[in-house]
């Protein structure tokens, strides 16, 4: 590889090593600083889950006599809140993994159309996809109820999932177009002419150059539907239909609850968005921009 | 070589420049339309069974200008947009300036910054119900931990946050901040994700320092998705009220209310829903320059700048 | 290669545009004979079994079926309002506090009229049962009955009686009058923090603005208590240019800052939401709480010193110049939205429901945490009065056998929306944080409440 010129090196090698060490501890305590901010309040919940109930608001920094009783007590739906908890945390699943699903799938096609084919007035789709933006999801709340009874699909888990959906597709669209402007046409181009029809360039060479968006986006759209509440109360009425989310909803509902298994039952609940990401995280990697397409 | 690695090797070459409008694809033939319609399909489905109608009766809803004349009459009103001012403009660009310095550092390819990103998702994976009662008691004046470590440290006993307006609202931000962060920071990761290494690789030959490299690439690459991502995040932040809600619930003395919690309240507290869409649609005024904005980048984002 | 063809491709993406949109809503207009039934979820379980046994008692006993669900009662609020707005109703819906929706819809004529339902149980029902459940309508230009009343609720003072002691205190000792109650009490925080207890604050005053309504209960009582009551009357006007009342309404402000400001109120009160207090009691973190209903002491049914010793249930007896005290009651029941489909079946099971045996096993099965809207009931049956429950008897002093007051949200709905802007919590704390005069404040709060309610009656 020639270079214009040489690149000059202008101090000795060991203050580059030492530079490097140095950069590498302060990038450790930024690290430490982070991890602190990110974890405290979720200690906090922790301490709280650790607590018997009548020690919760005793004012310690650690647990007096911490005890798994409220993990138990989720795990073994052993409260009357938490009657339904495997069943619902199966919904959970249910809805988050066909939002995501359809999200990515249907998100992903429009912003291929758009970008790639450029198909003509393409714009007007995702000016259209704008207009969910404009009044908050919370406020939707009474006309989706209403749309989702004309369709007469009340209490059906099919209802939250559109409705999700709905609302986590426009910002995939988004995304993915800004995202796709980083992979230039030319791929496009050049498998056309080794005879690709659009299906064929969009599974091929769009999914696979988009892999970090898709983690990215789809990770927003599961922890959308995983964490999300007003619309499974409004557009579902038993608790054998509803998600984990609900339930935690639940604890509100007396202004005396057992803050201890709340908690319990919330950190069992953040584990599998996390699992997921963690499992898909080498998607994530740089590179693959352009690795996929090397030789 | 096939046409594809010719090709390659130019689209290299010109992947630093802005890809210019191909006229191979300027006019769909048949068999390609037919496919770019099938592909759009699906989203206008969804457009038109369950955006078009609910967006529309919403507005309606929020439409009559009485409601509005109520809405200013009320005192809180105006507490609440400079609150949502405050809200949306100093969380959503403190965030996303955060967001987009920790997607550089995630770049890193050290064990321990892999593990980190793991744990840095929690707060974001954590239910926001939980998670913002947690910190309500976090900050609570008497018993809350922030206090109680403060005590253990240093031996002062911390003010009642929460009984006052600015660190309420603080409070309030700074939680919206810590909920969100890992969201937006993963999103600007898979930007940083698309710069092509070799732009980097190039100018590292050509001599170009770290700074320069990250002015001159980084920066210039990620604009327009930075710009996107604030845009976007600005219209959920609008409709955000969990963080206000349970953190400072709105107190002290309803000062720390923005217009998302005072239209959720008209909507349920007293069943006057009609008022509490007026609420969130009077900031349709800031809504709505943010929206065209949006629509203008988008288009653009159509395969040139 | 990919053997998807571009025509099953567009085949399955017109379909899905097709069903989405055209879907018709067949399955939307049911079946006649079920009548779909919203119930909030009680605060203990106790009080969902009891309603599921009543439910399925009348569906044995009619043929009817009522496809009932459970939801907190959150969700329950958003979704009625949500049904009521968009149309879509279901045929029943039981709340225990629906002060909350009900005034506003029944002034836009969006309930049913159940004056049919309530008239056989008419003479046995409490007066405050009664004005809970007429509501005026606009449309009609007149007051009724919407609401087939089955529950009523109170405020009673929770004192954590071992503390009392341990200061040096006696329940008995504590005055009568409804100042002389606080005032009282409030000495037991020297000794208490001199025995060790460096946190511990007297009185749980609930000085506050967020949380829906515990900061307006209060406020209210202390009204009453200082002979302000008529600041609303049943015909649905405020009297705020009423001396008396502008004067109790001084005195109350005057009186709940001045505890704060002395310190026997924790300082957070102030920013206190609906679950603080409750929390801060258990935790014995103040001695004193005044809250509605004895949730506070059934969360706690199963730690036996705390609940049959340690906690005492007060009713106030008196107001501040030594007549009887007139505490509010809240009344629970169901209504029915106008549209539904089962009007028959809704008001058929509201009948059976109020019942007095019928409405008398299902609070009792409630643990007593709501007491029955017929008064009669709590003197012919035991359990009210000789419970092994210390909390109960005198939570049924209060709530039934004392003069009460219904809760003004009964005779317009313009005090909730007034309630709903926190303008007594503003108000103190104008006094408190901003250094206004009490009387400056509640001029102040008298006011915007006069610009409420003259937007309602427009």
């Amino acid at each position: 590889m020639s270079a214009t010129f040489p690149g000059r090196r202008m101090h000795s090698r060991r203050f580059y090593r030492v530079q490097r060490r140095f950069g590498e501890a302060a990038a450790m305590l930024f690290g430490l600083v982070l991890l602190v901010w990110s974890i405290t309040p979720i200690y906090n919940m922790w301490m709280i889950a650790l607590d018997s109930h009548d020690a919760i608001f005793s004012g310690t920094v650690w647990p007096d006599s911490p005890t798994l009783e409220s993990f138990r007590v989720v795990i073994t739906e052993d409260f009357w809140y938490l009657e339904n908890f495997w069943h619902q945390f199966g919904n959970s699943f249910i809805v988050g993994l066909s939002v995501t699903f359809l999200t990515l799938l249907i998100g992903s096609l429009a912003s291929f159309t758009v970008g790639r084919l450029r198909l003509r007035h393409g714009w007007l789709l995702t000016n259209a996809a704008l207009m969910t933006y404009v009044i908050p999801a919370s406020f939707l709340a009474i006309p989706i109820y209403r749309i989702m009874q004309i369709y007469g699909l009340q209490n059906q888990l099919s209802s939250v999932i559109l409705a999700l959906t709905t609302f986590a597709t426009p910002y995939a669209i988004f995304i993915f177009s800004q995202y796709g402007k980083s992979i230039p046409m030319e791929l496009d181009e050049s498998a056309r002419i080794d005879g690709a029809n659009p299906l064929q360039i969009y599974v091929r060479i769009y999914l696979p150059l988009m892999a970090p968006a898709l983690v990215a986006v789809g990770t927003y759209a599961l922890l959308l539907a995983w964490n999300e509440y007003l619309y499974n109360f409004l557009l579902l009425s038993t608790p054998q239909s509803m998600t984990v989310a609900v339930a935690l909803a639940q604890f509100l509902n007396s202004d005396e609850s057992p803050w201890n298994y709340m908690m319990a039952t919330a950190i069992i609940y953040a584990l599998p968005p996390i699992i997921l990401y963690y499992g898909f995280r080498r998607y994530m990697a740089a590179g693959l921009t352009m690795g996929g397409v090397k030789g | 070589m096939s046409a594809t690695q010719q090709a390659l090797a130019v689209g290299r070459a010109t992947a630093a420049h802005r890809p210019r409008r191909s006229t191979w694809f300027g006019g769909l033939h048949g068999a390609d339309y037919a496919w770019a319609i099938a592909f759009a399909l699906p989203y206008i489905a969804i457009f038109f069974a369950f955006v078009l109608y609910p967006i529309c009766y919403g507005v309606y809803l929020g439409s009559d200008p009485a409601l509005y004349r109520d809405l200013f009459a009320d005192p809180r009103y105006l507490t609440a947009v400079v609150n949502t001012l405050l809200y949306v403009g100093i969380g959503v660009n403190v965030k996303m300036f955060l967001a987009f310095l920790l997607s550089g550092f995630f770049m890193r390819k050290s064990w321990w910054t892999k593990s980190l990103l793991v744990v840095f998702i929690l707060p974001w994976a954590t239910p926001a119900l939980p998670a913002y009662i947690s910190i309500h008691w976090f900050l609570n004046g008497q018993w809350g931990m922030l206090n109680n470590v403060l005590y253990l440290l240093f031996g002062i006993d911390g003010p009642v946050y929460l009984n006052d307006r600015w660190l309420g609202l603080a409070g309030n931000i700074g939680a919206y901040i810590w909920k969100t962060l890992p969201f937006w920071t993963i999103i600007l990761l898979a930007g940083r994700m698309a710069v092509p290494t070799e732009l980097y690789e190039a100018a590292e030959v050509d001599g170009a320092t770290g700074l320069r490299r990250f002015a001159h690439i980084t920066v210039p690459m990620m604009a327009s998705l930075y710009l996107v991502c604030t845009l976007l995040d600005m219209v959920f932040a609008l409709g955000d009220f969990n963080a206000t809600f349970f953190v400072s619930g709105g107190g002290p003395a309803m000062s720390t209310e923005v217009l998302a919690t005072l239209g959720i309240r008209y909507a349920f507290t007293v069943a006057l829903p009609r008022l509490g869409v007026a609420a969130v649609m009077s900031a349709l005024p800031l809504l709505i320059p943010l929206v065209i904005m949006l629509m203008r980048r988008l288009r653009m984002s159509e395969g040139q700048l | 290669m990919i053997h998807l063809s571009r025509r099953s491709v567009l085949r399955g993406s017109v379909y899905l545009a097709a069903t989405g949109t055209l879907a018709k809503p067949f399955i939307a207009k049911a079946a006649a004979k079920t009548a779909v039934v919203w119930m909030n979820q009680g605060f203990i379980p106790q009080e969902d079994a009891a309603f599921k046994k009543v439910a399925e008692d009348y569906m044995k006993a009619s043929g009817n079926t009522l496809d009932y669900s459970i939801m907190p009662f959150m969700a329950q609020n958003q979704k009625t309002i949500s049904a009521l707005t968009s149309g879509d109703v279901p045929d029943l819906v039981f709340m225990d506090a629906p002060s909350s929706i009900i005034p506003q819809n029944a002034w836009d004529d969006k309930i049913v009229d159940v004056s049919d339902v309530v008239a056989p149980y008419e003479s046995q029902l409490a007066d405050s049962a009664k004005l809970c459940s007429t509501f005026y309508n606009k449309a009609t230009k007149q007051r009724s009955y919407y609401l087939c009343p089955v529950k009523q609720g109170a405020t009673p003072f929770h004192i954590w009686g071992d503390l009392v002691e341990k200061a040096g205190l006696k329940i008995s000792e504590i005055p009568k009058d409804w100042n002389g109650v606080w005032s009282y009490l409030k000495q037991a925080q020297a000794p208490l923090r001199a025995k060790g207890m460096r946190k511990l604050y007297a009185c749980g005053l609930q000085i506050t603005t967020v949380g829906p309504n515990d900061g307006n209960n209060v406020f209210t009582h202390f009204l009453i208590a200082n002979g302000g009551e008529n600041i609303v009357t049943s015909d649905g006007k405020l009297h705020t240019d009423d001396p008396v009342v502008r004067e109790a309404a001084i005195k109350s402000v005057e009186f709940m800052t001045g505890l704060y400001k002395e310190g026997v109120v924790p300082p957070e009160a102030l920013s206190w939401n609906d679950a603080d207090d409750n929390n801060g009691y258990h935790e014995k973190l103040f001695m004193m709480d005044f809250d509605g209903t004895l949730s506070t002491e059934l969360a706690l049914i199963k730690d036996k010193q705390a609940f049959y010793h340690d906690m005492v249930t007060l009713a106030p007896i008196n107001k501040n110049d030594g007549s009887p005290m007139k505490t509010q009651v809240g009344t629970g029941g169901g209504f029915i939205p106008k549209g539904a489909q089962n009007i028959e079946v809704a008001k058929d099971f509201m009948k059976y429901f109020m019942q007095p045996e019928v409405m008398n096993e299902n609070l009792k099965g409630g643990l007593g945490r709501w007491v029955p809207a017929i008064p009669s009931l709590v003197k012919s049956d035991p359990f009210w009065l000789q419970s092994d429950m210390p909390c109960l008897k005198p939570y049924v002093e209060e709530a039934v056998l004392n003069p009460t007051l219904p809760v003004y949200e009964g005779f317009t709905p313009a005090w909730g929306q007034a309630n709903a802007e926190q303008l007594w919590g503003q108000a103190h704390a104008d006094v408190i944080k901003n250094g206004m005069k009490p009387a400056d404040a509640i001029d102040k709060a008298f006011k915007r409440c006069n610009e409420i309610f003259a937007r309602v009656e427009t």
